[in-house]
């Protein structure tokens, strides 16, 4: 089973949130390295060559992003994305309570490697505990001279903010999580321009996921290559995936890039004995199930493009014979209405019109109208929204509509049946 | 649409090749090949926002259809903004926006002027899929003193949050709540109230946002619309007045007023309307026998004004015209000083030049400052609101506002940057003061904005109601009146119990002189102390032509019939003149009288005594004397038949 130990190294062996622990383990070396020994460039150039991708959802070549911050514009910031809060995710707030030492020297290293002085990190309300456990870690580093004014005496500044969410999904979309940082109504901004353009407080700003920095701690460790090596052609390295549903061991496993789906399934623990495979869900409530034809694809950005689907932030939800996939529909639309922000049209109009014909479909009150309805209004309000939250509304309803329409049909009121 | 040295970029949109300038947004550029793209929180002045997702257009070589709002032209695009795809598009987001949108439009205040409904014919199904029963939010919800809000109607554009925000400086409307449980609210609960509120009722694209003083009174298609320009203070905004059945029902924006209004209205100039139907108005002439005022007819007013005169000679003045037309304003100084009177002012509070000068500018000019500053304690969003928003637009672009008091003036001038381009906003300016600030400002880029209390003031002063030839001003005159050395005081539109910086040494004034007449709309304090009262036409019932705070020549086109009784200023004068046997001028020479003198405006700095009118304008500052009348064929008093008949049949007689 290739799960590996990178990130998650010496979690549930060693108390990574002491910094004395941590540092034994060789915590804060290429922090202190950066500074000492590399050019800001020098950690671009490691980040670039890596091929490291966001693994906040998106799947952006990270390198590729922080390129696009126009040359000496200053002040310009780095912003750590630790809103986590895409149904299935929970990799990120385990890093957070975990090991926050290294959660932070990633955020370090990502605001020398676009040469800016500060850093915010914007934690998901829900995570108290999290946060808590931070802040702890953010005072130690502080009180160690690892953050703070003139650190290693090299006349680098770098000081990281701490802002906690009030829990919305929509903040975790970049622009919506700039506008909760400024203190504003948190709902995403119309692009152009892009944050690296115009971000907080409108000045050049990267926004990235937590488990995306932490790897530019191996990385600068191992090296590029070494990080490269891994991973398939277009998608390198390794990936934490948070597997759930209906395994015998759910939980989060690092594997490399490209580790195929039934490989993910057995590592898991696999199915309830007994139990068929009937879909998964690969890359978070974004994202649209792939089948048994799919379960030999490696589990990256290409392929599961390929599948129909997308590898997201990495969870990877199972259902097998047991499922209910139009109350699961109903469930995620829910989430989606729920957490539309009400700036677009298609998003808030339509999340809220399908969650209403589910709703009908799961108390056995269907239309056939509505069979036709879901296909036709699922397919066009996507692609047409002011943010990805419109386009996630219909990637998993579609998926297992069209799979399983017996599901639905049986859902159907029992006179139009007839009729 | 390109103007020389702009970088220009060549697109196709629907097959017609089109240059615009650099940066256009398509939405704009398509408005060159007139196609219309519709919209609903995207608006000229607002910019975009990219949230109704409707103004979707094809550029080709991109799969997913754009929205127009915020996509700017580049070179070589091909856009299509009708084919079946984008139309495909469109109509989806009409659907959507019709899920929970109440189709209550036969008693909706916006139906025949409403966007969703012009849309939804355009690009709509003509049918729903709709199974369920539409959401149900707050309706009637009371915004504040002039705004009912309709949060079912609501389609989120968000144009009224965003006005509030970028526009009105003011911050109080919000979204709250998320998602399709959506409303607009203010942010404190409190309600909704500012100079400008009644903008947001104007730009939202449904039937949402309705102004109380409008709600449920007419039909778009049953009112009669009438361009003319706000009277109720000097800035010169251009507005429409709905008329229906005899009563202004609304006033309304014109769109591209950018010279003038930018396309707003203040709340006073908008929802300031309803007096004119005022059971309180007067319709008769009045005069006191005794202690009590009879009602006369106009023939006895005219013999008992013109005896008083007469009696009076010289020792008569007349006070007036701020708040008349500029023909009424001409007229009036014409006839006093036919009959002997010099005792001319259109001041009846403080002693304030309400001409800036050759130092006023257009409100593109305060719009592009770098420095404003707002002397007097005086409040300019009051005196002059829309105005105002140029200030505020100046401020979002990085100027500073400086309040200060009218005696640190000249030095806060002096304490700016040399080369910042200043602009000074006053109530008007007094000699000395005045002096201060042109020494301060010599060799500087500084506009000033005089916003006086009275609309037409600088009209007033072009048209010659000043003491030009050695009479007596407003002040002096109630000074002589409280020392029983005036005769006659004849008071137009002017309320100086009112307003006068001491009420009680006008009211003594006014007690003590022998004979005052008052023309005016309502029994005000003033017109209480008078013998003769004359009911005056407001600025609704007659036509003629004012000058803004800017300098220009602005017409003012009747659109109401006034109640039977009442007369203009300017038949009174005519009237008036009968008495005396004066010639008066044709209407073509009133005309060009009003035209000329409105042009020679005063020249002088700061601080100039005004009484000498130069050269015109343009001599002295280089700007070109085209007429500066805006919307052509209007202007003059001759829009106004009855008055052009009266006049005719005056000069013949």
């Amino acid at each position: 089973m290739p799960v590996t130990k990178i990130l998650t190294a010496g979690i549930g062996e060693a108390n990574l949130r002491d910094i004395n622990v941590y540092r034994e383990r060789g915590g804060y070396k290429q922090w202190e390295r950066a500074v000492r020994e590399l050019t800001p460039n020098d950690v671009f150039e490691a980040c670039d060559k890596s091929g490291l991708r966001g693994r906040g959802g998106a799947g952006f070549p990270t390198g590729r992003k922080w390129s696009f911050l126009p040359k000496d514009v200053f002040p310009r910031y780095l912003v750590c994305n630790c809103d986590e809060a895409e149904p299935g995710t929970f990799k990120d707030h385990m890093l957070l309570e975990e090991t926050p030492h290294l959660v932070l020297e990633g955020i370090l290293l990502g605001a020398y490697g676009i040469n800016c002085h500060h850093a915010f990190i914007y934690i998901r309300g829900e995570f108290k505990r999290g946060y808590e456990i931070f802040m702890k870690a953010l005072d130690e580093a502080r009180a160690a001279g690892l953050v703070g004014k003139n650190l290693f005496d090299k006349g680098y500044d770098l000081e990281v903010t701490v802002h906690r969410g009030a829990g919305a999904y929509i903040c975790g979309e970049e622009t919506g999580l700039l506008n909760s940082l400024e203190g504003k109504r948190g709902e995403p901004r119309l692009k152009p321009p892009f944050p690296a353009i115009a971000g907080l407080y409108g000045a050049p700003t990267v926004v990235n996921n937590v488990e995306t920095l932490a790897y530019l701690v191996p990385i600068l460790e191992r090296g590029a290559d070494w990080f490269a090596a891994a991973g398939t052609e277009r998608s390198k390295g390794y990936k934490i995936v948070s597997i759930s549903g209906h395994v015998q061991k759910p939980g989060n496993y690092e594997v490399p890039v490209g580790t195929t789906i039934r490989e993910l399934i057995e590592i898991a623990g696999g199915l309830r004995p007994g139990r068929t495979f009937m879909a998964v869900q690969p890359g978070g409530g974004s994202s649209a199930c792939i089948f048994e034809e799919h379960l030999d694809y490696p589990y990256d950005y290409e392929s599961m493009a390929k599948a129909g689907s997308m590898m997201g932030s990495g969870a990877f939800t199972v259902f097998d014979d047991t499922t209910d996939f139009v109350k699961a529909a109903f469930n995620l639309i829910r989430f989606y209405t729920h957490e539309s922000c009400g700036q677009c049209t298609p998003c808030r109009e339509g999340g809220s019109w399908l969650e209403r014909v589910l709703h009908r479909f799961v108390e056995g009150r269907g239309l056939r109208s509505d069979l036709e309805m879901i296909r036709r209004v699922g397919h066009a309000i996507t692609g047409l929204n002011l943010c990805a939250l419109g386009d996630s509304i219909e990637p998993f309803l579609l998926s297992v509509f069209n799979r399983f329409p017996d599901q639905f049909e049986a859902r159907l009121l029992k006179e139009t049946v007839q009729a | 649409m390109s103007t020389t040295g702009e970088q220009l970029v060549k697109l196709t949109i629907d097959g017609v090749p089109v240059e615009v300038p650099k940066g256009t947004l398509l939405v704009e550029a398509a408005k060159t090949v007139k196609q219309e793209i519709p919209v609903y929180c995207y608006h000229t002045k607002l910019g975009p926002a990219g949230l109704c997702r409707v103004c979707l257009v094809e550029i080709v070589g991109q799969p997913k259809l754009q929205i127009a709002c915020n996509t700017v032209v580049a070179e070589g695009m091909v856009v299509n903004t009708r084919n079946e795809k984008v139309d495909a598009g469109r109509g989806m987001i009409l659907e959507l926006l019709l899920v929970n949108h109440p189709l209550d439009c036969p008693i909706c205040d916006k139906g025949g002027e409403c966007d969703l409904q012009d849309y939804a014919m355009a690009y709509g199904r003509g049918s729903s899929d709709v199974a369920d029963p539409k959401q149900s939010k707050p309706k009637g919800v009371d915004l504040g003193p002039t705004i009912v809000l309709d949060e079912e109607r609501c389609v989120v554009c968000q144009r009224c949050v965003r006005f509030d925000d970028i526009i009105a400086d003011e911050r109080q409307l919000i979204v709250k709540d998320r998602g399709h449980h959506d409303i607009i609210a203010t942010a404190t609960d409190a309600p909704y109230r500012h100079h400008f509120t009644g903008n947001v009722t104007e730009i939202c694209p449904v039937g949402a946002l309705t102004s109380k003083t409008y709600r449920f009174k007419s039909r778009p298609w049953d009112l009669n619309r009438t361009q003319t320009t706000c009277t109720q203070c000097a800035v010169g905004c251009q507005q429409f007045s709905d008329v229906r059945l005899g009563t202004v029902l609304r006033t309304m924006s014109v769109e591209h007023d950018d010279r003038y209004s930018d396309s707003w209205l203040c709340d006073r100039g908008r929802y300031n309307i309803g007096f004119y139907t005022s059971p309180e108005r007067i319709t008769q002439p009045l005069y006191r026998k005794g202690g009590t005022f009879v009602q006369i007819g106009w023939d006895d007013a005219f013999l008992i004004w013109a005896r008083e005169l007469r009696a009076a000679g010289a020792n008569a003045g007349a006070i007036g015209g701020g708040r008349l037309l500029n023909e009424e304003a001409y007229l009036l100084q014409h006839v006093f000083r036919a009959i002997g009177v010099r005792n001319l002012d259109w001041r009846g509070g403080r002693q304030r030049q309400a001409s800036p000068g050759k130092s006023g500018g257009d409100y593109a000019s305060l719009e592009r400052a770098n420095a404003i500053v707002v002397a007097g304690s005086s409040s300019p969003a009051e005196l002059a609101p829309v105005m105002w928003l140029r200030a505020i637009k100046a401020k979002r672009n990085g100027a500073q506002i400086y309040h200060v008091t009218e005696n640190d003036a000249a030095k806060t001038i002096a304490s700016i940057a040399p080369d910042a381009r200043i602009a000074i906003v006053w109530d008007g300016v007094d000699l000395v003061l005045g002096k201060s600030v042109a020494d301060a400002a010599s060799g500087r880029s500084v506009v000033a904005y005089i916003a006086s209390e009275q609309p037409n003031a600088r009209g007033a002063e072009a048209m010659g109601m000043l003491p030009i030839d050695g009479g007596m001003d407003g002040a002096m005159m109630f000074d002589a009146a409280r020392g029983g050395k005036l005769a006659a005081l004849s008071l137009f539109g002017v309320n100086p119990v009112r307003n006068a910086a001491d009420p009680d040494t006008v009211r003594a004034a006014l007690s003590a002189t022998n004979f005052v007449m008052v023309s005016e709309l309502f029994m005000t304090e003033t017109a209480q102390l008078a013998q003769l009262v004359l009911p005056a036409k407001g600025a609704f019932e007659k036509s003629g032509t004012t000058v803004n705070i800017t300098g220009d020549l602005l017409a003012v086109n009747a659109s109401l019939e006034s109640p039977t009784g009442p007369l203009s200023d300017l038949e009174m004068l005519i009237g008036l003149a009968q008495q005396f046997d004066l010639t008066l001028p044709t209407i073509e020479e009133l005309d060009a009288a009003v035209i000329a003198r409105s042009q020679s405006a005063f020249t002088g700095t700061f601080g100039d005594a005004l009484y000498h009118s130069g050269a015109s304008r343009h001599a002295q500052d280089g700007r070109s004397l085209e007429p500066r009348t805006l919307w052509d064929g209007g202007g003059t008093a001759a829009h106004d038949e009855r008055v052009v008949a009266l006049l005719r049949e005056t000069v013949e007689a």
